[in-house]
């Protein structure tokens, strides 16, 4: 039986009911609020492994819990369930940090595979990585576990999604990964469409940890398959 | 709305543009004059006492002239201005609406279908414990039931709208009729921890149509324990005034809390935004009830009750016996003039 302890936000009370139940079914601890401040509140109180957030919510919309969150730092992982499908809604509850989007109707062996693949993900990031927990590169040195960069005197912060990429190089040196494996180890299988959104972390990583981004030195691009670390 | 914002932008900027332009020519012509004469006196040229006198009356009199077409030019700009930015305030609250309309049908819609898709799934994957079966069941039929009702609401106001509504009024005893239907009402709304009252004296007879008026009930009745806060209290006052029969439902809630006492009755309109909606609905309740109040020669008021919660008022035409030939034909004008 795992622990995970897992948080339903929906003001509908049938399907929070067969939402948390079927939840439960699968051995994870379900507990379920009805509105959005009530779910802020709670998530701030004692930090969930997942919470699934509908967007249209009394008091306080989905949208606007996952935004406050995400800006005090709170990267609790959050799956959007909403009946909103249009493809706007859904890139903005990427956009504002949701890890991943179901729109209403969905099926329920779908609900609980997404569940199981954003716990698996949370989970391989938290483990202890078998590439040790902190990265050398150069003068530049990164800590896994508290999403830190230290570049000489400098201090980075990075996002979440920025560490993980980089531990799935540093887990592989030397070999090349691909980038459809960055996306499925990163962000699951379909939430974010499009592998130029891996291009752009590793824009911004280059310009943290190499000396002279435009001659990475240690982030290479293999042309047509991917990414390779070089320590 | 964005696309509005680039003409109105222009617009704005030919109205400043405009209005500079027009007081430059107010303020040159009405220097003019002053100009004239000033060069003149440089230039050595003395005028006549007369020809001053003269030359003073034809300048004030085209300054004045100038001055009152300006006035008049600048308050039909502003005039514009006003009508413009009225039409784009109506206009934004009419996509507000059309957006809350369509934000409330989706989530109405897709909320039960997605409870009742999961529930027989559960169940269907076996994944129910035998005591919870029927319970699950109970609440699949519930959220069909919810869907059921959200559709035929809005069949029935496209009929309305399309005034395709056949009401027959009938000369019908209130009290009787209602009796039953509450009875239903209160096995629906009962485990929730609603109350619902009825308080009649006397038979109420008037002339009405009893489908139309199951319909105006049941609607008032679940807005009633809808808004009415947890353990609703709704009560429903039937009574004869003057030549009209008089129902009032009210409830305990918060009352209207300062809504639009004529849009409430407006299809479509909920209160508040719906991204943080808080009641179940996609606001055609009322719209129906109202329509199906006036097709029957009836009105209907809404008011916050005294001692909180609101009060909805419906008075229909009294079936008096020495009365209801008389109430039948305007009963029948009024079904026409709404058809």
């Amino acid at each position: 039986m795992s622990h995970e302890r897992l948080l339903v936000v929906e003001d509908e009370a049938h399907l929070s009911e067969v939402i948390s139940d079927n939840l439960r079914l699968e051995g994870w601890r379900v507990d379920v609020v009805a509105d959005g401040a009530t779910a802020l509140e709670a998530i701030r109180a004692s930090r969930p492994d997942l919470v699934l957030l509908d967007v249209m919510l009394p008091r306080m919309d989905g949208f606007a819990v996952c935004d406050a969150l995400r800006k005090e730092g709170n990267d609790v992982p959050i799956l959007f369930l909403t009946a909103r499908a249009s493809s706007d809604d859904r890139v903005r509850g990427l956009a504002l940090g949701g890890d991943d989007y179901l729109s209403k109707p969905f099926e329920l062996k779908e609900l609980i595979l997404r569940v199981r693949a954003i716990l698996r993900r949370t989970e391989w990031f938290r483990s202890p990585s078998p590439a040790g927990e902190t990265l050398t590169l150069g003068k530049a040195s990164v800590d896994f576990r508290t999403n830190r960069a230290q570049v000489g005197e400098r201090n980075y912060e990075l996002s979440p999604k920025e560490t993980m990429i980089l531990r799935c190089l540093a887990e592989r040196p030397g070999e090349v990964v691909s980038r459809a494996e960055i996306l499925d180890r990163v962000w699951g299988y379909d939430a974010f469409p499009t592998s130029r959104t891996v291009d752009n972390f590793i824009v911004r990583l280059r310009r943290i940890l190499e000396a002279d981004p435009r001659e990475p030195r240690y982030i290479h691009t293999v042309r047509g398959s991917g990414y390779r670390l070089t320590p | 709305m964005k696309s509005l914002h680039r003409p109105l932008q222009v617009y704005i900027v030919i109205v400043v543009l405009y209005a500079a332009l027009m007081g430059w020519w107010v303020t040159f012509l009405t220097n003019e004059g002053t100009w004239l004469v000033r060069d003149m006196q440089r230039a050595g040229a003395a005028l006549t006492a007369e020809q001053a006198a003269t030359l003073e009356l034809v300048t004030a009199r085209t300054g004045k002239m100038f001055l009152a077409e300006s006035t008049f030019l600048g308050l039909l700009m502003l005039g514009s201005v006003w009508l413009v930015l009225r039409a784009l305030r109506r206009e934004t609250l009419l996509a507000q609406q059309q957006r809350n309309f369509l934000s409330a049908v989706t989530h109405e819609l897709r909320s039960p279908i997605a409870s009742a898709k999961l529930y027989i799934e559960s169940l269907q994957l076996g994944r129910v414990e035998p005591a919870k079966t029927e319970r699950y069941l109970r609440h699949a039929h519930e959220d069909l039931q919810r869907l059921a009702h959200i559709v035929e609401d809005m069949l029935v106001s496209r009929r309305l709208q399309d005034a395709r509504v056949e009401v027959r009024p009938e000369v019908l005893e209130l009290r009787s009729l209602l009796e039953p239907q509450l009875e239903r009402l209160r096995e629906r709304h009962g485990p929730r921890g609603a109350r619902i009252e009825l308080l009649a004296g006397e038979a109420v007879t008037a002339l009405a149509d009893a489908s139309s008026i199951d319909t105006i009930v049941d609607n008032l009745v679940s807005n009633g324990v809808k808004y009415g806060g947890e353990h609703a209290h709704v009560e429903l006052i039937l009574r004869a005034a003057g030549d009209r029969a008089v129902l009032q439902v009210r409830d305990h809630g918060k009352g209207l809390a300062g809504a639009d006492r004529r849009r409430i009755f407006e299809a479509f309109v909920r209160g508040g935004d719906e991204s943080v909606r808080t009641q179940q609905g996609v606001g055609l309740g009322l719209y129906i009830v109202r329509e199906l109040v006036a097709a029957q020669g009836g009105r209907i008021t809404a008011e916050d009750a005294p001692g909180g919660g609101a009060v909805f008022e419906v008075s229909l035409p009294l079936a008096r016996h020495e009365g209801a030939a008389r109430s039948e034909d305007n009963a029948a004008t009024n079904g026409d003039g709404a058809r």
